[in-house]
């Protein structure tokens, strides 16, 4: 199968997927031929064949060969409807997050790099704040999109500036299963949790429409200790309150003809925190009001040869902060256009070429009080190309213009090679096995933020963009036995250099801070995971064991950058484990969440440092059925089981035992 | 496929057992604290000890003092009174007092804001510097009187904006206000305003020297509005004699960058302070700021042992990495130096 698929083969092959979809984190991969692809993935290639013009887009995880990628599973993220993705992510996922608190800035660290090195991707479009060059992981909830995948590692050509630790995919994919269908959910929790979600959708033979919309606050008021010189004093804690949290997401697809789809999708989120400063600092009133306004609008030619899309898209991004002084207030609107051409070469490959630009305008108090704009370009070209069905090969190569001058040349190569391929009659459903080795290799860039070129002072609009150079290699084994087991185990080894690594020192003659290419930093390490899905008559579970080692130091730097060579970065924990179990039995629900992560320095020089913790979470359920296809979704949850005591950032005490309630009414 | 836990969950415990050691040694009489302010909101301020004789270093004093408390966030500035250190912590809004040399705590000064640098001149009478108002618009300050006996605050006297390290001398307490131009002087005994001496913009630092005269170090003021720092009034020195505080002596700063932090040697005849980058040294007797730098380097904090004329500079290469402190020798010749938590910005012998 390569580009277009239209197998009757393949649509039985997803059925089959969907027969032995799991619960958990789908640990899969590029599908290969006999690959069980991600539960979600199954879902939009099956929506695609159910209509009378079986071929579907192609995704660009297509040209990522060779490289890891997960994929959370949508019924894991259904349990998660009222979080946000920091919270999935921290447990479900070895993933790293650096966290000040509930509902606090959250960032990812994805192999051990800095959290702008971690491209965020909605529909295709990176929503990193061009401001801060980040995302917050806990301003984006995680019941907006349907699909959330993680692209651990360097795969720019593919995804862009900052995806040089690796890419986080959000989708919203249209359903078109006929009908309507939707639910509405209610929740509460300890330290004044409440929230409420609703996620509907209807579909004709042309028109698939979704709207998910969420509502949380939460007070935050939990009780912690401080050692204090006359003793151990408990206090609450104050100024942590996330006082609302919105998000709206509506998204319609309308086919046009047998080859042409509209899609338009929006994304509004709006939060308002209290800023919590660290308990060591006494009367902060910090508050933070974070909005954005994402909308997209494409079009989409999918024909048998060939295909191609155009999208333009609009975003508004603002950030008020005040702590009792006049308020700093920041207003970033981004427009993008993209467009891209696919075509067959052959039976065998296909090729991508495409663009994309970028216009930023920023008014920003930091800036001074003129609106800065700025403009970036990118000219890409994927290929993928499968010599044999068991040998899958992709080349690609991206070239990007920044203000400063044109970004280094990103090129990526992977191979995928099925070592012990599986049987050739897929259908069968008696036992096999897949041996498949994997490398890939790539160089990616992040280009320099418009805080990093534009703060007054400080500012440098001569930093060059950091330079990632990296590639990783393992194997991936996947076993079916007979139609109830299926299991998977991968093992991943890399390393890569980040060049021209930022770093904001303050000058020794003025002791203005200022943003340099300064040090070179190595990231090396091991991902090892394992899965495996059970199904026996009204049950259906599976567990997941994943394991990071994950080796970050500065390796090289400049005379001006005093950190010390050779001492693993803050806040990168050495190791990071997490297990996840899910069960389900007729219309009952259990899951277990188990999260270790070893001690991580707190700072540069590798004496301070936060404890390993381990964090135990578990989640029941009833499902109650209705007439008229109406369901009643009772779920409980616990994080922080053991109680466990711990700082999740220093002078942040992270939360005790957490309850919570939600109950969801589902109709279809 | 059942999953067997047992050798998960023993590898969980390995790797929770490699945590490192948090190991504070006590050290035997300690004679130098050396101040770190930690990192903001991280709450890791630390005090270390060390023993000049033996070289001994124990790194966060008080914490292994006091059964692992932390100090706070911000350690500002240390003054000494008797048998008592007086630790003014200023994003935490406290001072932390503590017994002499052994760090046990005595007490913590609470209801400060800002609180920035503190003297005493009795066993029972301190006074602290307090900043008022948000860091985008300050308000006047306040000199707050304290009774150490109770370690309360007993009464505020108002003062300029920003006011920094003050200055104890015959019966007067000497507040700059480095946020505007003046010196704001309070009558010990009234414990109330009696006087402001106009001075150059940015008065930040004070010391008195030998014939009795008091020096004040203007920083001058910086605009950062077009991006570029740009020094919109010079730095200056200024002497002048308590008794005729209008009778100034003056030394203007190149305004290429703002100098600060201005010492005096034990005999109180040479004058330090930092300029562009570098240590500058001047004595008292010199009728022109001096052009060659003493120390090429910049420092985050500087002071001389009185009992053997070396000189402890403190250097803070960034935000999140430990700091350093450098001895030299009196003429300036570099010893050795030791690594303290982040951003060491004062030295206190006893």
């Amino acid at each position: 199968m390569h580009l277009f698929n239209f197998g009757r083969a393949g649509w039985r092959q997803s059925l089959l997927g969907l027969l032995l979809a799991g619960p958990g984190v789908a640990l899969g991969q590029q599908p290969g031929p006999a690959a069980a692809p991600p539960d979600s993935a199954r879902l939009s290639r099956r929506q695609h064949r159910l209509a009378e013009v079986q071929v579907r887009a192609v995704g660009p995880e297509r040209f990522a060969v060779g490289s890891r990628r997960f994929e959370l599973d949508s019924a894991v993220l259904a349990q998660y409807r009222g979080a946000n993705l920091a919270d999935v992510l921290q447990a479900r996922t070895p993933l790293v997050l650096k966290n000040y608190g509930p509902g606090q800035l959250a960032t990812i660290a994805l192999r051990g790099t800095s959290a702008q090195h971690t491209a965020v991707l909605w529909n295709g479009l990176n929503i990193m704040l061009p401001t801060l060059g980040q995302n917050d992981f806990s301003l984006l909830p995680a019941g907006a999109n349907t699909r959330v995948a993680v692209q651990p590692g360097p795969a720019a050509a593919l995804y862009g500036s900052g995806a040089i630790g690796g890419a986080v995919l959000l989708n919203t994919d249209p359903d078109w299963r006929p009908g309507s269908r939707g639910s509405v959910q209610a929740d509460a929790g300890s330290f004044g949790l409440a929230g409420g979600s609703l996620e509907a959708r209807t579909t004709t033979p042309t028109v698939a429409v979704r709207i998910a919309a969420s509502y949380r606050e939460a007070q935050n008021n939990y009780s912690y200790v401080l050692r204090e010189a006359r003793g151990p004093v408990r206090y609450t804690l104050r100024n942590a309150a996330l006082r609302h949290q919105w998000s709206i997401s509506p998204d319609v697809a309308w086919r046009i003809g047998k080859a042409g789809e509209v899609t338009a999708a929006a994304w509004l989120t709006d939060a308002d925190r209290e800023i919590q400063a660290g308990v060591n600092v006494v009367g902060s009133e910090a508050r933070e009001r974070d909005q954005s306004r994402r909308l997209v609008l494409g079009y989409r030619h999918v024909a048998a040869r060939q295909q191609w899309a155009v999208r333009g898209a609009w975003f508004e991004d603002i950030i008020n902060y005040r702590d009792g002084g006049t308020p700093s207030n920041s207003r970033v609107r981004t427009s993008q256009a993209q467009a891209e051409h696919t075509s067959a070469l052959g039976a065998r490959g296909s090729l991508r070429v495409g663009a994309e630009a970028q216009h930023f305008a920023a008014l920003v108090d930091g800036y001074g009080s003129e609106t800065i704009t700025e403009n970036r370009a990118a000219a890409f070209a994927l290929l993928r190309y499968d010599p044999r069905p068991a040998l899958r090969l992709s080349a690609n190569l991206r070239q990007a213009a920044l203000p400063a001058g044109l970004a280094p040349l990103t090129p990526t190569v992977g191979v995928e090679w099925d070592l012990l391929p599986a049987r050739p009659d897929t259908l069968s459903y008696s036992s096999a096995s897949q041996l498949t080795i994997k490398a890939s290799a790539a160089r990616s860039y992040r280009a320099p933020t418009l805080n990093e070129r534009y703060w007054l002072p400080g500012g440098n609009t001569a930093l060059r963009p950091e330079l990632g150079a990296g590639a990783e290699a393992g194997l991936r084994y996947r076993q079916r036995r007979g139609r109830r087991i299926t299991m998977e185990a991968e093992l991943t080894a890399f390393r890569q250099d980040v060049d021209h690594w930022v770093q904001w020192l303050p000058s020794t003659s003025t002791g203005i801070w200022s943003p340099r290419n300064l040090r070179q930093v190595r990231s090396q390490g091991l991902e090892a995971s394992t899965a495996v899905h059970l199904r026996q008559g009204s049950y259906q579970g599976g567990a997941q064991l994943a394991y990071h080692f994950t080796d970050t130091r500065k390796i090289q730097g400049s005379a001006a950058d005093s950190d010390p060579v050779g001492v693993q970065l803050a806040f990168v924990p050495r190791h990071q484990a997490s297990l996840s179990t899910d069960h389900r039995w007729r219309d009952w629900l259990v899951s277990g969440t188990f999260v270790f992560s070893s001690f991580r320095y707190t700072n540069a020089s590798g004496t301070d440092f936060l404890p390993s913790t381990s964090l135990l979470g578990a989640t029941v359920g009833r499902t109650v059925r209705g007439p008229a296809g109406t369901s009643v979704l009772l779920l409980v949850q616990a994080a922080n089981l053991l109680n466990h005591t711990y700082y999740s950032y220093p002078g942040r005490p992270a939360p005790p035992r957490t309850l919570g309630a939600s109950l969801r009414l589902s109709w279809n | 496929m059942k999953k067997n836990l047992a050798p998960l969950l023993a590898a969980v415990a390995f790797l929770a057992a490699c945590d490192p050691e948090n190991s504070a040694t006590p050290i035997p009489a300690p004679d130098i604290f050396i101040l770190s302010e930690g990192e903001f909101t991280k709450g890791d301020g630390a005090v270390s000890a060390f023993n000049s004789r033996t070289n001994g270093l124990a790194v966060d004093y008080f914490g292994s003092a006091n059964g692992g408390a932390k100090l706070g966030d911000v350690v500002q500035h240390m003054g000494v009174q008797g048998q008592r250190g007086y630790i003014v912590v200023n994003g935490s809004k406290k001072i932390e007092v503590v017994n002499l040399p052994d760090f046990r705590t005595a007490g913590t000064i609470s209801g400060l804001d800002q609180p920035r640098y503190f003297t005493a001149t009795s066993a029972t009478r301190g006074y602290v510097t307090e900043w008022r108002g948000p860091y985008t618009g300050y308000l006047p300050g306040v000199l707050s009187i304290l009774d150490l006996s109770t370690n309360t605050v007993t009464s505020r006297v108002p003062v300029g904006r920003n006011p920094e390290h003050l200055l104890a001398l015959g019966g007067k307490i000497y507040v700059p206000n480095s946020l505007d131009n003046t010196i704001s002087v309070v009558d010990e005994a009234t414990g109330a305003l009696a006087s402001t001496i106009t001075v150059s913009d940015g008065p930040s630092s004070m010391v008195a020297d030998k014939d009795g005269n008091i020096w004040v170090l203007c920083s001058g003021f910086v605009s950062y509005a077009t991006g570029a720092a740009v020094q919109v009034s010079a730095g200056a020195l200024i002497r002048f004699n308590p008794s005729v505080p209008s009778a100034q002596l003056k030394f203007t700063f190149p305004a290429t960058s703002s100098p600060g932090s201005l010492r005096i040697n034990p005999a109180k005849d040479q004058l330090y302070y930092g300029f562009g980058g570098a240590e500058y040294q001047m004595s008292v007797a010199a009728t022109a700021l001096p052009t060659a730098p003493f120390i090429r380097r910049s420092f985050s904090g500087f002071a001389i042992d009185a009992r053997d004329n070396r000189i402890y500079a403190a250097v803070s290469p960034s935000y999140n990495t430990n700091g350093r402190f450098i001895r030299y020798q009196a003429s300036g010749v570099a010893i050795d130096s030791f690594e303290v938590k982040v951003g060491p910005n004062g030295f206190v012998f006893y």
